[in-house]
């Protein structure tokens, strides 16, 4: 039994599509997660624990559920529930999102609080508000610390967001389905996804590399 | 200047300041002194309101700042505050560290800010340094920077708590020769230290307190040569 390449170049396109997709989707949930995570992970640390109460539960429920169990609520529950129909894109956006700003806030939260006490009360000793003190002082230093923690979310989300086949997202897993179970064929389908993915993340993790160096020479 | 009445602060059961009155007039130095753990840092933290108080009363130039309807933000402008471990930003520059109250709070202008910064850093003898990041600079230095850091809000008061403590006994001289500098110019100030030696030369009046207590207050010569209570006494005989 050989090989068959052919059957590679054939499914070429869609493969490609399936990554610009696959792309798409990381960056965009890794923006909004991000996003939604800083909001998160500021809300847990409030001093008011009834405030903060919601946003630990956020992070429970997110974290203590699969991501799996999640796409499939959002997408065949929550989004119809709202908009009547549903999307398999929004909906994957949605899911990946709301799953990463779970462990982003995590990592925001613990962040900010690796800042030594002393920053934020020398800034406040000179009259700044909290919140100056936070812009100016406390997140560009807990960000520089961030960065390698959030790159792994960053690449587990690029990675996860395969799971989105099961709800027949075209991303580039949905492809690799769709061309093992057209010619019955296991290797050739999943090992050009495997090969495309570890492409991606080797990217990822190269520019994050880049990033954190600079920011440490600064 | 400063008045404190019957101040008390906990934290949980640990009442730590327990009922402290003082006054501190303008262009004083008071120096307060006590033992480790008597809540010499908690009285001072208190007069800037870095910690909430539990009880009492704080006034500073007439106003009663433990009054919720006022900003203490804009009360932490006119007080100064040095630490013991510097508390400067890493990430930015000498100058950089000066220059960012006066810009977010006083919202005066970058040139304005940066001009400022440049005079109080010659003041503290560190003008050279001004590019340089905290993390390159000795402690003596470090803890200039935060002086000059705390005067470019031109407060009218100035806390200073244990500022010589971290420092290698050969940068403390640098520190508390600034701080005589600023003394002599006539800045109220109190005074954390177990600097004996400074609080001969400078103090006007000198605090001793233990275990949430003012024990005994007077002038430097008095508490050193004739100190009144015996916990006074026992304190000097280990310090002196
Ligand atoms: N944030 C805090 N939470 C709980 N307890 C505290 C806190 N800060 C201080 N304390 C307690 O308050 C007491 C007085 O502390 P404080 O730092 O005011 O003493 P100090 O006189 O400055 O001592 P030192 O000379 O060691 O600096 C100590 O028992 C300390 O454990
Ligand atoms: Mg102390």
């Amino acid at each position: 039994m050989s090989f068959r390449w052919d059957i590679i170049f054939e499914y070429a396109p869609f493969l490609l599509k399936g990554t610009l997709l696959t792309i798409g989707l990381s960056v965009s949930s890794i923006l909004i997660g991000t996003f939604l995570g800083l909001l998160i992970g500021l809300g847990k640390i409030m001093k008011n624990k009834v405030l903060a109460f919601p946003f630990y539960g956020y992070v429970t429920v997110f974290r203590g559920t699969p991501l799996l169990v999640q796409i499939f609520l959002i997408h065949f529950g929550i989004v119809p529930f709202f908009t009547g129909e549903t999307n398999a894109v929004t909906a994957g956006v949605i899911a990946l999102s709301l799953n990463a700003a779970a462990y982003i806030a995590e990592i925001f939260r613990a962040g900010i609080q690796s800042i030594d006490k002393g920053q934020m009360e020398g800034a406040r000793s000179l009259g700044m508000t909290h919140a100056q003190t936070m812009i100016h002082i406390v997140l560009p230093q807990a960000f520089k610390r961030m960065i390698p923690p959030l790159g792994n979310e960053f690449i587990v989300l690029l990675k996860d967001s395969s799971l989105l086949c099961v709800i027949a997202a075209p991303e580039l897993m949905y492809w690799g389905k769709a061309m093992g179970s057209q010619y019955f064929k296991v290797w050739e389908p999943y090992l050009a996804c495997a090969f495309i993915y570890l492409f991606l993340t080797l990217i990822l993790s190269f520019v994050l590399n880049r990033l954190e160096r600079r920011l440490k020479t600064e | 200047m400063i008045k404190v009445e019957n101040l008390k602060k906990s934290f949980g059961e640990n009442d730590v300041l327990k009922n402290i009155n003082a006054i501190v007039s303008p262009r004083e130095v008071v120096v307060v002194i006590g033992p480790s753990g008597s809540g010499k840092s908690t009285f001072l933290r208190c007069i800037n309101q870095l910690e909430t108080i539990t009880g009492g009363h704080i006034f500073i130039e007439g106003l009663d700042t433990t009054d919720k309807k006022v900003n203490i933000n804009k009360v932490r402008t006119e007080v100064g505050m040095v630490f013991q471990h510097f508390n400067l930003f890493p990430h930015k520059t000498v100058l950089e560290n000066i220059m960012l109250a006066p810009i977010k709070v006083r919202k005066i202008s970058k040139e304005q800010a940066s001009q400022r910064g440049m005079e109080l850093l010659k003041k503290v003898g560190l003008a050279e340094k001004a590019n340089a990041y905290p993390d390159s600079l000795s402690g003596g230095q470090k803890q200039r920077v935060a002086i000059a850091r705390a005067l470019a809000m031109e407060p009218k008061i100035m806390l200073f708590d244990e500022p010589t403590s971290a420092l290698d006994p050969e940068m403390v001289g640098e520190v508390l020769e600034v701080m005589k500098q600023l003394a002599k110019e006539g800045m109220t100030m109190v005074v954390v230290t177990h600097e004996m030696g400074f609080a001969k030369e400078v103090g006007d009046r000198v605090i001793f307190m233990d275990e949430g207590y003012i024990i005994e207050e007077n002038i430097p010569s008095e508490i050193f040569n004739n100190p009144q209570q015996e916990r006074t006494k026992a304190f000097l005989s280990k310090v002196l």
